[in-house]
């Protein structure tokens, strides 16, 4: 359902050239104001719509425990709040509140909130790192555990990635939804990002801006570390996938019309993906066992989501 | 010394009612500016700037366009104010814009509301090592 643009009320004090309307029609009336006040800003607006109403709207099909055993899924009961958090619209204190209160009237139980709570605890992590770190977020964090010289990766990201045509049914698929709703799964944002570092041997860098040009939670500690955990800057090895991986948490929707599905890049177990991306080196082999596996398909457990100590 | 007559600079972290600046002054004049030079350095899309506006909207807040620091001083000079308060930022970029001002005005950063109090900075690093500070205490509330 599209909302109409939030109620204005006039303001208190008298408007002066230059004050930018406030009073616009609707989305339409906001998009061309944009397109003509921000030329340089490209692309229609998103249908993910600000506000607090939107937020609110957003919130209330929040389900914190169905969060916890769906999150992985792109189908997913995931929350979708973070563009609203990011700005402030939504407070992480409010959102606590308003779980320990699903909690309650559910009848449920810590077990049953703590997934949220956590990736709760997550943004706030970030966002502790970010004024510990200031603009160094922008920097590299540590050495890679790639075995790859720093250098051998490109600092632009591929013309084929930005326009969606790699014929990768997935990673073009993500691109459209980042690029039209300004929202992606995590493990969408994880998986794209992977191919671009690892695959396509661009620099976590490029890919970081890219996601900040579009993403609506745009919150570059989050997003420029989290592409650093997957680079292995920011943690103690690099994170991939494989096929398996991907096509069990989108329910094979990418897998099934993909014009590449013969020749996947991501096709095969974690060994020999492993070798095949990185050059050996003790921190990467030093790997837990259920990375190890001979099928030919690969598991479809990966080394998922965040750093772990 | 308190302000008597402050405006208020709502940057892009605090676009919600729980803003502190607007708690503390819920009838100050109030500005939201768009950074265009971050807009173009980043190359900003579009549909970022509208999910922005709509936030902004909901503010009462008089919208702007250009340099962030001219603008909040020379919002705060046609107002007659004598501070600008706001909301403390975690952006480095925001923090520099916030010392910019505060060079040519004098200017309050209140605290937004914290996801968990703790007693002593935690240990950053690695998540892990927060959380096994934060968790327990965010779980007090429970």
């Amino acid at each position: 359902m599209v909302l109409p643009l939030p109620p204005v009320t006039p303001l208190p004090w008298p408007e002066q050239p230059g004050d930018l309307p406030r009073d616009l029609a609707d989305r339409d009336a906001l998009d061309q104001l944009l397109a003509s006040e921000f030329p340089s800003a490209q692309g229609p607006l998103s249908r993910i719509q600000g506000g607090r109403q939107a937020a609110e709207s957003q919130l209330q099909r929040m389900d914190a425990k169905r969060y916890g055993r769906s999150r992985n899924h792109l189908k997913g009961a995931v929350t979708r709040l973070s563009p609203w958090i990011r700005h402030g619209v939504l407070t992480l204190a409010e959102i606590r509140e308003v779980v320990f209160a699903q909690l309650r009237d559910r009848g449920q139980g810590r077990d049953d909130g703590g997934k949220l709570i956590n990736e709760l605890g997550w943004r706030d992590f970030w966002q502790r790192m970010w004024s510990d770190l200031g603009d160094s977020i922008h920097e590299s964090q540590e050495e890679l555990k790639t075995g790859h010289d720093p250098a051998s990766y490109s600092r632009e990201l591929p013309d084929d990635v930005r326009e969606g045509r790699t014929g990768l049914a997935c990673m073009d698929g993500f691109r459209d939804d980042l690029v039209s709703s300004g929202w992606l799964h995590n493990h969408a944002r994880m998986w794209m990002a992977a191919y671009l570092v690892h695959w396509r041997r661009v620099h976590w860098k490029a890919g970081a801006d890219w996601f900040l040009e579009h993403l609506l939670d745009g919150d570059p500690a989050s997003n420029h570390l989290s592409w650093q955990w997957v680079a292995s800057s920011f943690s103690h090895k690099p994170y991939f996938f494989n096929r398996g991986n991907l096509e069990r948490y989108s329910d094979g929707k990418y897998c099934k019309s993909c014009p590449s599905a013969d020749t996947c890049p991501f096709e095969g177990s974690y060994d020999q993906l492993e070798s095949q991306l990185f050059a050996p080196q003790p921190a990467i082999r030093d790997v837990p066992s259920r990375r190890r596996n001979n099928n030919s398909r690969g598991s479809a457990s990966a080394a998922f989501a965040r750093p772990k100590r | 010394m308190p302000f008597q007559n402050p405006i208020l600079w709502i940057h892009e972290e605090a676009l919600g009612s729980r803003n502190p600046a607007r708690l503390a002054w819920s009838n100050a004049p109030a500005l939201f500016v768009f950074d265009t030079q971050w807009i173009e350095d980043a190359g900003i899309s579009r549909k970022r700037l509208g999910f922005l506006y709509e936030c902004a909207l909901d503010c009462s807040v008089t919208l702007r366009k250009g340099d962030v620091a001219a603008e909040v001083i020379r919002f705060a000079e046609r107002h007659q104010a004598d501070g600008i308060v706001t909301s403390r930022p975690v952006d480095p970029r925001l923090e520099r814009i916030a010392a910019q001002i505060e060079s040519q005005c004098p200017l309050e950063r209140l605290e937004p509301e914290p996801f968990v109090r703790l007693p002593r900075p935690p240990r950053l690093g690695r998540f892990s090592r927060y959380w096994r500070e934060a968790e327990p205490v965010v779980w007090e509330g429970f």
